[in-house]
């Protein structure tokens, strides 16, 4: 298993006009629940901010972050999923809804972060993407179940392509 | 036959909670109970550490307001180190005490209670939330999310994370305020007087509408404590506590944190987690006070910055007295968020600012050490004991929700007798009971130091025993 704690999560990169945000959340304590900021530092090493990637990573996504997501070309959402098999690597188009049935104060999921940026400030990324890993344990601790480690790879590699194809334009 | 209604969980809060309330055998509601459902139990694991990393481990009881802990924490710490820190780490500690208070109070304002203000209590509970708010009132959700921002990125850029940040250490600070950093806050202010003037214009508008809802919000005679300066203005971080009764008048000031427990006693009730403040000269719970932005404004003279000052002025018009409705905390809670960008701009403008001396350092030179301060919903005392190693021994916290305790159970049994007829209640009745809790902003997770999570409920019980109606959220 892998020391996730050793790897600091992503700090904020004001995305200005990014041409691609990823936007990642997960809490670094709760084992599998981390995965999103161990991609999002991943990322920050891997792609340069002059090439117009930005990332940000939070332990939570709160309603602020809609105007970083109004303010980019695209966004893509990278999270652990508790309903997916653990290891498990899925992308996914995201649409924005305009409603939420939590209270929305400490957390919202990508699709309502997109209804809100609309709503607030007009405007949407030209698409948006979610990137999640099936999680097996959200317990106390810094390293990841087996299942989560064997799919990092799998989890970097696709992201990869994933940003790539955004900047394509597609 | 009696009942009970049972509100569980009580919802826009900061934690989770449960509210019960009984009827008598006419079907009238005989008492009201707030429970705070949660524990966690901060002031035990806390024993063995060394003294130097309680503000980071004390920070972690609160994700919304971290920052009061930190800064309560460090000067219990520098109380046992016996240490005055450099001036420039005290008004960099304050500028960022404030930027906390103007987040939390966004949070509080535009997300937990403007749905209720801007929609009606009434309103259809699927969009009575920030979504409903920023459909109707698009340029409110706007300046919410701005000052909520505002707040933050100043917490990130000092502390470099918006949560939780490790800046604050016993002594001072861990860096100095870089040229870079200073100029970005200020580039920041004048969207943040924007979005503040906004909502208090808006504000000052709605509020006539509210009426109904101000007479039996928590609107009663008590006491109130804060933190103020010696020239009698608001103070977040140092000064001492002042005490007033319910005519305005001082009956005790000068407290110092370390003199705290000799004015201050807390109580247990059965039925929560949180334990329920009272000063001690009038016994509990007749001691009861409140504390937090109402307070606050009660018991200051004066703002200590220009616009907050005519803000200030205006708000005292609403009472002889004291204000004594706890639905004016809204409005008093947007008059500090204002307060709070004068004074980090005053801030900004001391010419040592950047000096780059802003820690001091010692060993143990106490075993024991208080320190206080003010969180956004209230006062906050850290008191701990030391060996002779640095190590805890004890640790006690006094949180502010704990203080707002009794006025916040007395507050929903006002709003419950006054709304809840015939032993049945709608959900705008239950919205209505709920959202007297609210103008507390009380942070339950704060108050009990929990374990678990547990959704707010109300409970309707009657006479013998059983529960005869309940929501569940």
């Amino acid at each position: 298993m892998k020391p996730v704690g050793m790897v600091q999560p992503a700090g904020t990169v004001k995305p200005g006009r990014a041409r691609c945000l990823i936007l990642a959340c997960g809490n670094t304590l709760r084992s599998d629940d981390g995965v999103g900021p161990w991609l999002a530092a991943w990322a920050q090493e891997r792609f340069d901010p002059q090439a117009g990637v930005s990332v940000i990573s939070r332990q939570q996504w709160t309603p602020e972050l809609a105007e970083d997501v109004a303010s980019v070309e695209t966004v893509l959402f990278v999270d652990c999923a508790m309903d997916l098999k653990p290891g498990t690597v899925k992308l996914v188009d995201v649409e924005p809804v305009d409603e939420t049935q939590g209270l929305a104060t400490h957390h919202l999921g990508a699709a309502e972060l997109l209804g809100l940026a609309r709503a607030l400030f007009g405007s949407l990324p030209r698409r948006a993407l979610m990137l999640t890993v099936g999680g097996g344990s959200t317990e106390l601790g810094e390293l990841f179940s087996p299942p989560v480690t064997a799919a990092l790879p799998i989890a970097s590699a696709k992201m990869e392509d994933a940003v790539a194809r955004l900047m394509r334009g597609e | 036959m009696s009942q009970t209604i049972t509100i569980d969980p009580v919802t826009r809060l900061e934690g989770h909670g449960k509210i019960t309330i009984h009827l008598n055998a006419q079907n009238e509601v005989e008492d009201a109970q707030f429970h705070v459902t949660q524990v966690r139990g901060f002031e035990r694991f806390a024993q063995g550490r060394p003294y130097y990393e309680m503000p980071s481990l004390m920070a972690r009881i609160c994700g919304i307001c971290p920052v009061s802990h930190l800064i309560a924490s460090a000067k219990a710490c520098e109380a046992i180190m016996s240490v005055r820190i450099p001036h420039t780490a005290a008004q960099l500690r304050r500028m960022l005490n404030l930027a906390q208070m103007v987040q939390s109070h966004a949070l509080s304002f535009f997300y937990l209670s403007s749905p209720d203000l801007a929609l009606g209590m009434e309103s259809d509970p699927a969009t009575r939330n920030i979504f409903g708010v920023v459909a109707a009132k698009p340029e409110l959700g706007r300046a919410g999310v701005g000052l909520r921002r505002f707040g933050q990125h100043i917490i990130e850029l000092l502390g470099d994370k918006r949560i939780h940040p490790g800046w604050v250490v016993p002594g001072g600070v861990t860096e100095p305020l870089a040229a870079a950093k200073r100029d970005e806050i200020l580039a920041m202010l004048p969207e943040a007087y924007a979005n503040v003037g906004l909502a208090l214009a808006w504000y000052k508008q709605i509020a006539d509408g509210f009426k109904p809802e101000i007479a039996v919000f928590a609107n009663f005679p008590s006491l109130y404590m804060s933190l103020i300066n010696e020239d009698e203005s608001l103070e977040f971080t140092d000064g001492t506590l002042r005490l007033i009764d319910a005519e305005g008048q001082t009956i005790e000031e000068g407290i110092t944190a370390s003199r705290y427990t000799e004015v201050i006693g807390e109580a247990v009730e059965p039925y929560s987690y949180t334990k329920f403040a009272y000063y001690k000269p009038l016994g509990y719970p007749q001691g009861s006070y409140r504390v937090g932005p109402l307070a606050r404004l009660n018991i200051v003279k004066s703002a200590g910055t220009p616009q907050a000052e005519k803000e200030l002025a205006a708000f005292k018009q609403l009472a002889a007295g004291p204000v004594s409705s706890s639905f004016h905390y809204h409005h008093a809670r947007l008059i500090e968020a204002l307060y709070g960008i004068e004074k980090i701009e005053q801030i900004l403008a001391d010419p040592a600012i950047l000096d780059k001396h802003v820690r001091a350092s010692a060993g143990v030179n106490r075993l024991e050490g208080a320190g206080q301060a003010e969180a956004p919903r209230g006062t906050l005392n850290h008191h701990y004991k030391v060996d002779e190693n640095g190590k805890i021994t004890w640790a006690n916290l006094v949180i502010a929700t704990g203080q707002n305790n009794n006025a916040m159970n007395k507050g929903v049994l006002q709003a419950a007798k006054a709304y809840v007829k015939n032993g049945k209640f709608t959900e705008g009745i239950l919205n209505r009971v709920e959202a007297v809790v609210r103008t507390f902003d009380p942070c339950l997770s704060c108050s009990t130091h929990a374990y678990g999570q547990m959704p707010l409920i109300l409970s309707l019980v009657s006479a013998e025993g059983e529960v005869v109606d309940q929501v569940v959220r």
